[in-house]
């Protein structure tokens, strides 16, 4: 079990870090995700004793390491695997065998497990500087795990690695991962990455922590308007419940009204989250000149398309329907329902697709 | 034209003849240049280390010190080493003027600030990531300094081969300290300076000979050292 309490550190006057109280369960894959300078990699630096919070506490097997004379022997308890690891200027197998060696402990075959475990057995006797970035990664996490740590710290490991290769790593590494029962706490900015390798999760924005929960509530169900924003909620806007029946929210959005399913009271204002890939586009029937509510959703709204982009391996519709919305469809609808900029079409999604954070409780205007 | 071939042919047949007095000379110089070399590296890689990680005031102004003495003429050395261990001078008590140790001392100096100098560059070429990944490792200091010794291995080794050679060759320095004692202090290089000055061209071709001939062997080993290890990548 980790936990940090009251952690703050402030640099060139400017607040970094500032973790009031999280606590990590032993034996699990915690993830950070953040944004770049959210102080993701700060506050592993400082679990790894690199860096010297202002003031707090990290209590790591009973003890405040912040406290610890003998940063050493913590050290070699634990590993650390950068964005960018070094490799030394050796073969791969003095590479993984160097932390061994520099706690004065033998290989017995430790090495060779290690090696076979991340599948690079073959590369054994060649030099670090002929592998590719890929089998260099392999060989650092490799490196990392050849101690046995307890504590493992993954700090976006997978950077520069291809997406396809990055996706057969994460499989890999959380297999060894839970073999070796270490507890882990990775960090990246990669949402995809971070479903892949979680048990728990902690949203990080601006030096603090602001959800940590499960990942299916971070991203179903986010607790702030900056974690919504973060995890790819699309369309966030401002409304006020004005009429309430059971758990149902009838909520003013302008001239509009969207119905949520939520257990916020009548009078609250909200913001209003709505993934893009819980939206509907359909064509209006032009002959009833009326929509056509042909399916369950509770929520439809006519719109006019005002931008389509490529988004991955769909297309991102931007609508306007009273209130900015944005919907994902694949190319074969674009075609199919001839979807063009100026288009008037249908929105559709359900109440129980629509979540809301109640509004000022942060800095959370738009 | 004829007197210098002359010199080369009588010069091939005192190298191959292996004369003992020639042999005496090439000795002295190998001891007194190896001995130095071996001293330098002991002083200068460590030292050039420490100036590149550590950060002191004055920093830059060392480093521009060590970069002038990289270029000392040995022949300046060779003055301020006699008034230094002249009986008068501040280490005349050590009796070291016209031997093979004020010698040694006069081409350590010289030698020092090159080897220094280039473990000064090589450490500060190592990538920045090294120093955090060693300790992430678990590293102590001395077993980081040991790792960051054997990463710039190759670099070290030329260092070696840079001081190695700017001492082997120099004679102003050797001149002014040993004195040319034969039997005594006479090294090749001083050796051939004087048969040439006494019209012995012969003789002072063999020496020329002898002295390019061991460099080139000296500077062979170690560039063999050197490329097998980077053979390897």
């Amino acid at each position: 079990m980790i936990k940090i309490e009251n952690l703050k550190l402030n640099f060139s006057g400017r607040l970094n870090l500032l973790v009031d109280n999280l606590s990590i369960e032993g034996g699990r894959i915690f993830t950070i995700i953040g944004p770049n300078g959210a102080g993701k990699t700060t506050l592993l630096n400082i679990i790894a004793l690199f860096q010297k919070p202002d003031n707090g506490s990290i209590q790591i097997w009973g003890k405040d390491i912040l406290k610890l004379r003998d940063k050493l022997n913590f050290r070699r308890n634990i590993s650390f695997v950068f964005s960018q690891p070094y490799l030394f200027n050796e073969t791969v197998y003095n590479n993984v065998v160097l932390p061994l060696r520099l706690r004065g402990m033998r290989d017995t075959g430790a090495v060779d497990e290690m090696l076979d475990l991340f599948k690079i057995g073959h590369l054994k006797m060649n030099m670090a500087a002929t592998l590719s970035q890929g089998e260099k990664h392999r060989v650092a996490l490799a490196r990392a795990f050849v101690t046995r740590p307890k504590l493992i710290l993954l700090d976006e490991p997978f950077l520069s690695l291809d997406a396809r290769f990055k996706r057969l790593l994460i499989n890999e590494l959380r297999r060894i991962i839970k073999l070796s029962k270490a507890t882990v706490i990775f960090v990246t900015q990669d949402q995809f990455e971070a479903l892949a390798l979680c048990d728990t999760m902690a949203v990080m924005v601006n030096g603090k922590i602001l959800q940590h929960s499960g990942p299916e509530d971070i991203f179903a169900r986010p607790g702030s308007k900056e974690v919504a924003d973060f995890v790819g909620i699309e369309t966030i806007v401002e409304g006020l419940i004005c009429k309430k029946e059971g758990n149902l929210c009838f909520i003013k959005v302008k001239d509009k009204i969207l119905e949520a399913v939520s257990e916020y009271s009548e009078g609250d204002e909200v913001f209003i989250c709505i993934r893009p890939e819980d939206v509907v586009v359909s064509l209006p029937d032009r002959q009833a000149g009326k929509r056509m509510d042909t399916n369950s959703a509770r929520n439809h709204f006519n719109a006019i398309i005002i931008n389509i982009e490529p988004w991955r391996l769909e297309y991102k519709l931007s609508l306007d329907c009273g209130f900015n919305l944005v919907a994902f469809v694949t190319a074969q609808s674009v075609k199919n329902l001839d979807l063009r900029i100026g288009r008037e079409i249908i929105a559709s999604f359900k109440a129980t697709a629509v979540h809301l954070i109640r509004r000022g409780s942060q800095n959370d205007t738009i | 034209m004829n007197f210098i071939l002359e010199g080369f042919r009588k010069g091939v047949i005192l190298l191959f003849g292996l004369d003992s007095g020639v042999l005496a000379v090439l000795k002295l110089s190998l001891y007194i240049s190896i001995l130095a070399t071996f001293i330098a590296v002991c002083i200068g890689v460590p030292l050039g280390s420490i100036i590149a990680i550590k950060r002191f005031p004055l920093k830059k102004i060392i480093i521009a010190l060590i970069n002038t003495g990289m270029g000392l003429p040995p022949v300046v050395v060779g003055l301020f080493a006699v008034l230094f261990l002249s009986r008068n001078g501040p280490l005349g008590f050590l009796q070291w003027l016209y031997t093979p140790k004020g010698m040694v001392l006069a081409q350590v100096i010289i030698a020092t600030p090159i080897i220094t100098g280039l473990s000064l560059a090589a450490v500060q070429s190592v990538d920045q990531r090294f120093y955090q990944q060693i300790l992430a490792l678990g590293a102590t200091t001395r077993q980081s300094i040991w790792v960051l010794l054997k990463e710039i291995r190759l670099s070290v080794l030329a260092a070696v081969i840079a001081g190695f050679g700017s001492i082997i060759s120099e004679v102003g320095a050797v001149m002014m300290v040993g004195g040319n004692i034969k039997g005594q202090t006479r090294v090749l290089t001083t050796a051939t300076v004087l048969e040439a000055h006494m019209g012995n061209f012969d003789i002072a071709i063999a020496l020329g000979l002898i002295l390019l001939t061991m460099s080139f062997i000296v500077n062979l080993a170690l560039t063999f050292i050197q490329q097998s290890k980077d053979r390897q990548k």
